[in-house]
């Protein structure tokens, strides 16, 4: 069975100007992921291999940690405008999470118009989470009408962070944003639930690719920012299987920790098992030996 | 106090309330379409370094990061202080017979004003308003309603009682223990309904400002509670014992799920631990079960079934053993444990006080315990 594949794109000196990020910038940085990702000559090829024109396409974002600690708006944007190259148009790309107000305190500006990319959150009125419950294994919720409805094809765009109690919250995770009870699964290390919630249909029927946004990466202390425990990476982790690019994050969270003389996350109790949890259903790689990594500058 | 015979239906005793508070009940939302969160400072909890804190509530001890909540949805780190955002933001409010709660033995045939706000902090897969429990503040249409308020509405609804019911009220805390006192200075009595996960230190407040406390005991089986209610078995436990030795009046149903905790050894077992702890007098309900939430595979509870479950407990030596949500079982009555005279007749939330006397069974002079008058 070949190996699952992630790319690590690295943005040497993309946060060293002092201003905000460059938009053509972190383009290229996907343009050259995608085409790793994909083995494309070009990049809308790549775009074309994963989506359609027809496509209603959600980036699934985490913006619960402010202007410092969230996807940032530059990033979704430059990924929303590669997509609309060659799949599909901007009006149907919908960057969200639960809220308005966390979306605001991200640096996202609202757009609900017929036109551009759509920024909104569940939130907003009209929306909400599906009046049904769902249940799938051990999960019991009810899904934001954004993921179950009005996309058919989803980006998990996350940050990477270390957590509190799961040890690590990156792309499976972030999807607890996309339910109305996030905090009835935080119990256990979040093991099985983080695995248990991907593999609910309508997160797994629509997930399409995993980004890390680990432009800066908090390796401690997580998920709240904290500066001191925060430092640049300047990259992003690209993957379709779900669990390797999170183990791929894992293992930045750990050089991190190692460099500055943290204990390593199972040493601290917080290994995301949840990642092996996902291995055994089926969800995607977390052993390395089955994960081939990938590196391109941009 | 005399005694008095009378019948009180259902339909007389469930009225909504009138203009304002009326439109607060149990309209749900996926989202309410303007969040109504309070920003109260929450009592039980212990700040951490790095703006984290420790919520020392409810035995889960959440330890929460900034912006974080706690398994309950509704109390939350902002910038190092945890605040409860269901200060007074109640998102059911009705007028109930006390009989509902489920209360025996308090104030028979009265009406209780009943109040909750979203959350819980535990998650039973047979939540029975888990449209109000298992979602988070914002999730549900809340209305303003301080704790004088409250007070002031139990008096114009002729309420003698405020339950704080439905969700769980340990995570309305602040609310509960703020309306309990204000309820007191207004001649009100509180009842509280709840799932017994609690910490002993507020516990201890709440038992000073309430009058009577119903627990759900959801099963005498830790496994149980670690497979179906995501909690803990012991501290429920102690809860229990807390409360009688309170000197708080003390009422404990369990909930019989077919399958699950049904055997007649998990009755038995419980009944001779209640028998022990608590006494042969604190009345036992035995609840039917009803297909709900992520329970929906089973059967409702068959009757017989219940009744093997009272004949056990009578049989272990508690004295007011009652079975609920299965009106016709003549099982709801409240009879004179040494005469056998039929104290109160009860057939669903209607209720007939037969035979009671300044609380002593009207026949034999046998006192019967609970709250009266």
């Amino acid at each position: 069975m070949a190996a699952s594949l992630v790319v690590k794109v690295r943005l040497k000196g993309i946060l060293g100007s002092g201003g905000g990020l460059d938009r053509l910038r972190l383009r290229r940085g996907f343009e050259a992921g995608f085409k790793a990702l994909l083995a494309a000559g070009r990049p809308d090829e790549a775009v074309k291999a994963m989506f359609s024109p027809s496509d209603r396409v959600g980036f699934k974002i985490n913006a619960i940690g402010g202007r410092e600690l969230s996807t940032r708006p530059e990033v979704s944007m430059a990924l929303a405008a590669l997509l609309a190259d060659g799949g599909p148009a901007e009006k149907n790309i919908v960057v969200w999470d639960r809220t308005n107000r966390e979306l605001q305190e991200a640096g996202y500006r609202l757009n609900m118009a017929a036109d551009g990319v759509r920024v909104f959150g569940t939130d907003s009125s009209g929306i909400g989470y599906d009046p049904d419950i769902v249940s799938h294994l051990s999960i019991g919720s009810r899904f934001s009408a954004i993921q179950s409805r009005l996309t058919g094809a989803q980006v998990s765009l996350a940050v990477l962070k270390d957590h509190g109690t799961a040890g690590l919250t990156a792309g499976l995770k972030n999807y607890y944003g996309a339910i109305h009870n996030p905090n009835k699964y935080h119990d256990t290390g979040g093991d099985p639930y983080i695995a248990e919630l991907f593999d609910a249909p309508p997160i797994k029927a629509r997930h399409r690719l995993s980004i890390l946004d680990a432009l800066v990466v908090q390796y401690h202390r997580g998920p709240s920012h904290h500066k001191r425990w925060a430092e640049p990476h300047e990259s992003f982790i690209l993957s379709r299987d779900p669990v390797a690019a999170d183990v791929i994050g894992w293992t930045i969270i750990e050089e991190f920790r190692a460099a500055k003389g943290l204990p390593s996350l199972k040493e601290d109790g917080r290994e995301p098992s949840y990642l092996f949890t996902a291995e055994r259903m089926g969800l995607g790689a977390a052993r390395k030996d089955a994960i081939r990594v990938v590196e391109v500058e941009a | 106090m005399r005694r008095r015979e009378f019948f009180k239906g259902a339909g007389a005793a469930s009225l909504a309330l009138g203009s304002g508070a009326g439109a607060a009940l149990v309209h749900l939302y996926a989202f309410a379409d303007t969040a109504n969160l309070s920003k109260v400072e929450a009592r039980y909890y212990k700040k951490l370094p790095d703006k984290e804190i420790e919520c020392q509530l409810c035995p889960r001890l959440c330890r929460l990061g900034d912006k974080e909540r706690g398994y309950c949805g509704v109390r939350e780190n902002q910038d190092g202080i945890y605040f409860t955002l269901v200060y007074g933001k109640p998102c059911s409010v009705h007028v109930d017979p006390i009989e509902k709660k489920p209360f025996f033995h308090v104030l028979p045939g009265t009406a209780a004003l009943s109040i909750a706000t979203a959350g819980c902090n535990v998650n039973c897969k047979f939540c029975q308003n888990w449209e109000i429990s298992q979602v988070r503040a914002e999730q549900v249409a809340a209305i303003d309603l301080p704790p004088d308020k409250v007070a002031a509405l139990a008096v114009e609804n002729d309420c003698p009682t405020i339950a704080y019911t439905y969700s769980e009220p340990v995570v309305f805390f602040e609310y509960m223990v703020d309306t309990a006192l204000a309820a007191r200075a207004k001649g009100r009595r509180s009842l509280v309904v709840t799932g017994g996960h609690v910490n002993p230190a507020p516990l201890s407040e709440l038992l000073q400002a309430v009058d009577a406390v119903k627990v759900d005991l959801k099963s005498f089986s830790p496994d149980f509670y670690k497979s179906y209610v995501r909690g803990d078995l012991k501290p429920v436990l102690e809860t229990i014992k807390a409360v009688a030795k309170s000197g708080r009046w003390l009422e404990v149903v369990y909930l019989v799920i077919p399958t699950l905790n049904d055997t007649p050894e998990e009755i038995r077992r419980m009944s001779r631990w209640l028998l022990a702890e608590v006494g042969p007098d604190v009345p036992l309900h035995f609840s039917r079960f009803h297909p709900m939430y992520l329970i929906k595979n089973l059967p409702p509870t068959p009757l017989s079934t219940l009744e093997e479950a009272r004949a056990a407990a009578l049989a272990e030596g508690m004295r007011f053993v009652y079975i609920g949500n299965a009106p016709g079982l003549n099982a709801e009555d409240t009879v004179c444990p040494k005469c056998r005279t039929t104290l109160i007749k009860r057939y669903a939330y209607s209720v007939q006080v037969r035979a009671m006397d300044k609380g002593r069974c009207a026949n034999c002079r046998t006192p019967i315990p609970g709250i009266w008058a």
